[in-house]
C-alpha cells in the first residue's frame, strides 16, 4: 500500500508547467519568508538546525550547521545554490526548478537572510535551459511584487528593508561543477577544478568571501520549516537522523520511472520498486540497485529490505547520496554496467589530481579489454589495485566515486567478469 | 570582427552584471557560440578582449566544457544519452535506429560513438553524460532542446523527420 503522505516539495505530481507566483501565494507561499524576517538571522539558522535538515545533494551535511559556520564580519557574503544536477539517474532538482521555482526562490531568500547575503546565485547545469528560463520568469514576478530587490518591499526584524538579488547562472556541461569548490571556480570564470581545503567556502568561497553552497532540494525544504515549524517538519520522516521528506528518483528497469517524494525511512527498497515503480517491465527479478546514481556502491538484491533513509542505505553497504535509484534486472551484465559508469568518470574527471586523471583512464582501458573478451584474470587485480590508488588520494570525491562501481561490482558480481574473460562458462543470469 | 553588434551588446551587459568581470567570461563565450556556431581562435580572442581578459583565459574555458566547441559542428547536433539509466531503457538501439533512418555510418566504440549525414547537416553522438531525463528515456538533445520518450519506432521516425526539417531550415543550407 502506498503511504498516506501529502508532498510538500513537489505537491503537483505530473505537472509539467511552472507554478506562478499567484498560484504559489494562494497555497501559502512566501509565508515562510515573512515569518523568517520576523526572527533574527541567528534564530532562523537555529530553527533549520533544530529541524534536522541534511543536505540533499549527496553529502548529507546538516544545513543549519553549515549556515552557522559563516563568520559574522562586514562585507559581502554569498549563498550559491548548487543546481548542477549531473549525477546519472538524478532528475529531482530539474523538476523542482521547472515546476516549483518559487519554492526554491523562497528557500534561497530565507537562507540569504540567515547568513547575511544580499546577492545569491543559482548555478544551473548548462543543459537545463528550461529550468533557467522558468527561474528567471519567477524571479521577475518576485521583483515586480516587491519580494526581492535592492531593496525589496519586505522589512527585516530590525526594521530595515530586506535586500536580495538572485542571479541565475548557467554552466556549460561539466559534472565536476557539482563539487562545491569547482562550482565556485566556474562561477568565478576559471576552469572548474576543485580547490584544496582549508580554507572552506564558509570562510573563503566565491570571490574569496564567506559562501554557503546548498543543493536545490535542500533549499526547497526550508520554506516549510519556517512556515509550519520544527515540530511539523520533524513529524515527517524518521528522526533524529532522517528527518523530513526526500525526493527519490527512480529509473532503469521499472515500469513507472519518475520522481517520488516520500518521508525518509518509511518504506523499504523492495516496496519502492514494486509498489511505486511497478516492478521490472520484464517481470524478471531485480539483480542490483544503485541508490545514489553511479557514485555509491551497488546494492545486491539480497539487501532489498533496506529502509529508504540515510541509515538504512548505509546499512545495506552503500550511501543514500542524491537518492537516485537505478534498478537493474537479472539480464544485466554487471561488468558492462560498471564499464558504462567508469566511462562517465573518465570523461568527467577534471584532470587536476593525478590519481583520478590517470586512474580513471586505466580503469576504463582495463574494463574495455575485459568487455571485448581480451581480458585476463590478472586484470581483476589491476582494477582493484588502481581503485585503491585513486580512492582517498584526490582533492574531491569524484575519485572515490569512480572506484565504487568497479569495487562493488567485483565484490557482488565477480562471475560476470569471469564469464567475460572465459574463466566461467555458464551464466547464472541466463 | 566576427561577432554581431547584438552579441557584443549582450556581452557588455554580462560584464556589467557580476561582481567580477571574469564571471562574465563563460556566459560571453556561450553568447559568441550562439552567434557563430562554434568558437574559432579569432572568436575566442574577440570575446576575451570584450570581457577584458587575456586570450588564454577564453581558451582555458572553451577547451574544458562539453557544451563549448572549438571546431565547427553541424547545424543540427544530436546527442543521445547512453549513460546507464538510458542504456537500460534501450538508448543504444534507439541511436542505431536513428542512424539507420538518417543513413549515418557511426564510428567509435562504447560511449564515444558518432557520425554525420553525407551532407554534414546532421551530427549524431552517443554521450556518456547524463542529461537528467532518465525517467523519460531514451532521450536526446537536439541543440539545446530535449526530445524525450523515444520509445517506439514511430517516435524515432518523427524525430528523424524533425531533424531533416531543422537541417533544411539551418542557415547556409
Amino acid at each position: 500500500m502506498p503511504l498516506d503522505y501529502q508532498p510538500i516539495l513537489l505537491p503537483n505530481p505530473g505537472r509539467t508547467t511552472a507554478v506562478t507566483l499567484v498560484e504559489y501565494e494562494a497555497r501559502g507561499g512566501y509565508a515562510g519568508l515573512k515569518k523568517a524576517l520576523e526572527k533574527t538571522p541567528d534564530e532562523v539558522t537555529a530553527v533549520v538546525k533544530d529541524a534536522g535538515l541534511k543536505g540533499r545533494g549527496g553529502a548529507g551535511f546538516p544545513t543549519g550547521l553549515k549556515w552557522s559556520f559563516v563568520p559574522k564580519m562586514p562585507g559581502p557574503k554569498y549563498l550559491v545554490v548548487n543546481a548542477d544536477e549531473s549525477e546519472p539517474g538524478t532528475f529531482k532538482d530539474r523538476d523542482i526548478m521547472e515546476v516549483e521555482p518559487h519554492t526554491l526562490i523562497e528557500g534561497v531568500a530565507i537562507g540569504s537572510y540567515a547568513i547575511g547575503c544580499e546577492l545569491a546565485f543559482i548555478y544551473i547545469r548548462g543543459e537545463y535551459t528550461v529550468a533557467g528560463d522558468r527561474l528567471n520568469a519567477a524571479l521577475a514576478e518576485c521583483k515586480k511584487a516587491g519580494l526581492l530587490g535592492q531593496p525589496s518591499q519586505l522589512k527585516k526584524a530590525d526594521g530595515t528593508p530586506f535586500v536580495l538579488d538572485i542571479i541565475v547562472f548557467l554552466g556549460a556541461g561539466a559534472y565536476i561543477c557539482g563539487e562545491e569548490t569547482a562550482l565556485i571556480e566556474s562561477l568565478e570564470g576559471s576552469r572548474p577544478m576543485p580547490r584544496s581545503r582549508p580554507p572552506f567556502p564558509a570562510v573563503a568561497g566565491l570571490y574569496m568571501r564567506p559562501t554557503v553552497v546548498n543543493n536545490v532540494e535542500t533549499m526547497a525544504n526550508v520554506p516549510f520549516i519556517l512556515d509550519k515549524g520544527v515540530d511539523a517538519y520533524k513529524a515527517i520522516g524518521n528522526p533524529p537522523n532522517n528527518t523530513g521528506p526526500k525526493i527519490f528518483c527512480l529509473s532503469g528497469h521499472v515500469k513507472k520511472p519518475g520522481n517520488y517524494e516520500l518521508p525518509l525511512g518509511k518504506i523499504t527498497l523492495r516496496q519502492f520498486i514494486e509498489e511505486y515503480g511497478g516492478g521490472t517491465p520484464s517481470g524478471r527479478p531485480v539483480k542490483a540497485v544503485l541508490p545514489a546514481g553511479v557514485s555509491a556502491p551497488i546494492i545486491h538484491s539480497s539487501q532489498l529490505d533496506a529502509v529508504m533513509d540515510y541509515d538504512g542505505i548505509k546499512g545495506a553497504g552503500s550511501m543514500l547520496g542524491s537518492a537516485s535509484f537505478i534498478v537493474m534486472d537479472d539480464s544485466v551484465d554487471m561488468a558492462w554496467a560498471a564499464t558504462r559508469m567508469v566511462e562517465f568518470f573518465r570523461h568527467e574527471s577534471c584532470g587536476k589530481c593525478t590519481p583520478c586523471r590517470e586512474g580513471t583512464n586505466w580503469l576504463e582501458k582495463t574494463m574495455f579489454r575485459i568487455l571485448e573478451g581480451k581480458g585476463k584474470e590478472s586484470d581483476l587485480e589491476t582494477l582493484q589495485f588502481v581503485s585503491k590508488q585513486i580512492a582517498g588520494n584526490t582533492l574531491c570525491a569524484l575519485g572515490d566515486f569512480a572506484t565504487s562501481p568497479v569495487t562493488s561490482s567485483l565484490k557482488h558480481f565477480k562471475d560476470d567478469y569471469l564469464l567475460r574473460i572465459g574463466k566461467k562458462s555458464d551464466r547464472a543470469a541466463e | 570582427m566576427t561577432l554581431s553588434a547584438a552579441t557584443v551588446t549582450a556581452i557588455h551587459a554580462e560584464v556589467a552584471r557580476y561582481p567580477s568581470k571574469k564571471t562574465a567570461l563563460l556566459p560571453a563565450l556561450k553568447l559568441a557560440q550562439k552567434d557563430r556556431g562554434w568558437l574559432s581562435k579569432e572568436t575566442l580572442g574577440e570575446v576575451a578582449d570584450l570581457v577584458g581578459l587575456p586570450h588564454s583565459h577564453a581558451v582555458e574555458l572553451a577547451t574544458f566544457y562539453a557544451m563549448l566547441f572549438t571546431e565547427p559542428v553541424a547545424p543540427v547536433r544530436v546527442e543521445f544519452c547512453i549513460q546507464l539509466p538510458c542504456a537500460l531503457a534501450g538508448a543504444e538501439a534507439a541511436l542505431d535506429k536513428a542512424a539507420k533512418l538518417l543513413d549515418v555510418e557511426m564510428q567509435g566504440t562504447h560511449g564515444t560513438r558518432h557520425g554525420h549525414t553525407k551532407d554534414h547537416q546532421i551530427e549524431l553522438h552517443g554521450t556518456v553524460e547524463c542529461y537528467g531525463a532518465c525517467h523519460r528515456a531514451p532521450m536526446c538533445r537536439v541543440g539545446d532542446d530535449y526530445v524525450e520518450n523515444l520509445k517506439t519506432d514511430d517516435d524515432l521516425k518523427k524525430l528523424v523527420g524533425d531533424l531533416k526539417i531543422r537541417a533544411q531550415q539551418a542557415p547556409g543550407h
